[in-house]
């Protein structure tokens, strides 16, 4: 009998979870006549997780808006290992020209749908394999982290930075060495703090690592992960009257910590999407690799939308003198703006990844005078110099 | 204040904070199991109520109309326990993790839309004249939210009721020796139902605390076993309140220290690990501790009583 009952409540439970994920909504474009393109999106986290699905959600919106001939279908909240089915069902069943697979752990199943369905185009986010016609697409923020590197380094008073990370994969590393190597430009005695969280999205998680990097002496916090819980604990900690730093990821964030974001990093998909989709509607798309950054304007400095940096840290940033080897004497605000110019010119004006740079063990990893490669930045698995903190072995 | 000191104020103010809904959950669940009903639906009940209390929030604007509602739903869902357990005599076992599953399943259905959304109105710490200038513990201590107060006074209050009055007697009879009892004229059921519903009513204020201070935001999954780590505290505590305060806190520092000590080189997946290898580890303290003192769970536990009988 309990078995039994075992039984028929773990099938409940399972019907349950399955209708609860996965649900989808078709927009169309009623009124338009012509040659309609359809995308299918397949999204690895809830879209309002208020950050990495919900750029994409943004971008979507937009385009639909946008355009009468496009016609979009979304799956949210599908794990990583259930890509083909739905690949599968956006191909067969909704029809979809296009689908764009939005994180890095689709790769394979992508890569497998673009053999089994040669007619059909796939674009992979994050990813670095391509087939005929399979393509790449990613918005880069490694430029916007070494930014907010210079201002951490200036403004941390104790010399210890903090940042919550997601998960030890190169993407994540390179940004924590890009802004590890703004720190150093301002400030050669600070050191950047890692704490591990091995999930992209966990505010109870990233709460307590934050908390702890405070404890342990940080003033100043940057973060990779999905939710706004480090910016609320740099804001609560600063309520109390214990002044802390941060720096927003990937969403506007800066109204949840309004004395304590400093500024931060801001995607915006939109153009690239808008760029791929029309190539598809003209006939002229190609499996290129797309990696946009700030010149391309996928990616922008802030805290919030037309706001490169909190209003209120302007002026003591404008009143922080260092002296910088380009720039001679210089204010934080000065060189973070000049550098931002050089970045959106194009990385041959100016990269952060410019030697000399050494890992942890003092091992020159690029050398003077030279830029670090697509290659060396897509399979980073080292640390810069004044990062604190052992990179653990396994990766995502 | 040096660096030291600063680190080990810090460590004790978090730990008060995660111990807090482990606390107010054994509490209840101590209740329960007083009167002789085993709930492990406390994990289902924290997340309905971690839901609940997220949801009222954000649409009121008011986090204390959350705390209500959570524990509204906490107490419901346990009504709906009691009514399995002791008027239809269900097995206590499998009508709690029924609730488990079907409190689970709730939250993350009607929490789906407030994944992500942050918390606008937060219930801001009290800073306590006098007593927050003391060092160290001042600001550990007394420098908290209200529902952190709330529960240590109603840690005391429950301590009291069970150990100083009447209606404490009245609950332990019951969970020792029904039948007794009921030849005395206590009407079991009554008291397990009373008991049952408290346990959810805490179960609630566990998750609203989880949702709207510990965490303020909702994710589903985000009770993360701790409605199972309740459970293993009320072993621990010998179902007395007084040493639920222990456990509650002990566990709390473990979450805490799960983050500190990565910057000692520990791995921090064996890190990820440590809630639960400490779960283990106060089961078998609680076992040894029980036989020392010649303390056993309360002799009807688990078992339906069956007035005819």
């Amino acid at each position: 009998m309990i078995k039994k009952l075992c039984c028929i409540l773990g099938v409940a439970g399972l019907l349950f979870s399955v209708a609860a994920c996965g649900k989808k909504t078709a927009d169309t474009g009623d009124t338009y006549s012509g040659k309609k393109v359809k995308a299918g999106f397949i999204y690895v986290g809830p879209i309002g997780d208020f950050g990495w699905t919900y750029a994409h959600e943004i971008s979507r919106k937009e385009l639909i808006a946008k355009y009468p001939w496009l016609e979009t279908i979304y799956v949210e909240n599908i794990p990583e290992g259930d890509s083909d089915r739905v690949i599968d069902r956006l191909v067969n069943e909704e029809k979809c020209d296009i689908i764009f697979a939005t994180s890095f752990g689709y790769m394979d199943s992508t890569i497998n749908a673009g053999k089994k369905y040669p007619d059909k185009i796939f674009m992979h986010c994050a990813g670095y394999k391509r087939e005929k016609n399979v393509g790449t697409y990613f918005a880069e923020l490694y430029q916007a982290y070494y930014l907010n590197g210079l201002m951490a380094g200036a403004l941390s008073k104790t010399d210890r930075i903090g940042y919550v990370a997601a998960h030890p994969i190169p993407e994540v590393i390179r940004h924590i060495n890009a802004f590890a190597i703004g720190v150093k430009e301002v400030n050669p005695s600070a050191k950047v703090y890692v704490k591990w969280l091995f999930s992209w999205y966990d505010p109870a998680k990233a709460r307590e690592a934050a908390e702890s990097l405070i404890a342990q002496g940080c003033d100043t916090l940057a973060f990779e992960e999905d939710s706004v819980a480090v910016i609320e604990v740099g804001q609560s900690h600063t309520f109390k009257g214990h002044q802390i730093y941060t720096f927003s990821h990937y969403s506007p964030m800066q109204k949840f910590g309004p004395d304590s974001v400093v500024s931060g990093q801001l995607v915006n998909w939109t153009g690239m999407y808008d760029y791929i989709l029309n190539n598809v509607n003209e006939g002229k798309w190609t499996n290129e690799d797309m990696w946009w950054r700030l010149k391309e304007k996928a990616v922008a400095l802030g805290g919030e939308h037309g706001e490169q940096i909190n209003k209120k840290f302007v002026p003591v940033l404008q009143n922080l003198k260092i002296k910088n080897k380009d720039f001679g004497n210089i204010s934080v605000y000065d060189l973070v703006m000049k550098r931002l110019k050089q970045m959106e010119q194009g990385p041959d004006v100016f990269d952060p990844f410019t030697g000399p740079v050494k890992d942890q063990k003092g091992i020159v990893r690029i050398k003077t005078g030279n830029c670090a490669d697509h290659d060396m930045l897509w399979t980073m698995d080292w640390f810069a110099e004044n990062v604190e903190g052992k990179l653990p072995e396994s990766g995502k | 204040m040096d660096e030291k000191t600063f680190l080990v104020q810090q460590i004790l103010v978090r730990t008060f904070a995660a111990g807090t809904p482990l606390l107010l959950g054994t509490l209840g669940e101590i209740y329960s199991e007083r009167s002789g009903i085993l709930n492990l639906g406390i994990e289902g009940m924290m997340a309905a109520g971690a839901v609940a209390a997220f949801a009222t929030a954000s649409v009121t604007g008011s986090p204390w109309c959350g705390v209500v509602a959570g524990i509204v739903v906490g107490g419901l869902l346990a009504l709906l326990h009691a009514f399995a357990t002791v008027t239809l005599k269900a097995n206590q076992i499998v009508s709690g993790l029924a609730l488990t599953m079907l409190g689970l399943g709730i939250s993350g259905l009607w929490g789906k839309r407030y994944v992500g959304v942050p918390l606008i109105n937060k219930i801001l710490p009290v800073r306590l004249p006098v007593l927050s200038n003391i060092p160290i513990l001042g600001n550990a201590v007394f420098n908290q939210d209200l529902l952190f107060y709330g529960s240590v006074v109603l840690g005391v209050i429950m301590w009291f009721i069970l150990y100083k009055t009447k209606v404490g007697i009245i609950i332990r009879s019951v969970g020792e020796n029904p039948e007794a009892a009921d030849s005395l004229g206590i009407s079991v059921w009554k008291v397990r139902y009373v008991c049952v519903i408290t346990g959810g009513i805490f179960a609630g204020m566990a998750g609203s605390y989880l949702s709207l201070v510990y965490i303020s935001s909702w994710v589903e999954g985000m009770t993360g076993g701790r409605g199972w780590i309740v459970i293993a505290l009320t072993v621990f505590s010998l179902w007395n309140p007084k040493r639920a305060f222990l456990g509650a806190y002990v566990f709390g520092g473990i979450y805490v220290l799960q983050y500190i000590l990565q910057s000692y080189g520990v791995s921090p997946n064996l890190l990820l690990m440590l809630p639960y290898i400490a779960t283990l580890a106060a089961l078998l303290a609680a076992v040894k501790f029980s036989k020392k003192k010649r303390i056993s769970p309360p002799l009807s536990l688990g078992v339906p009583f069956d007035r005819g009988r």
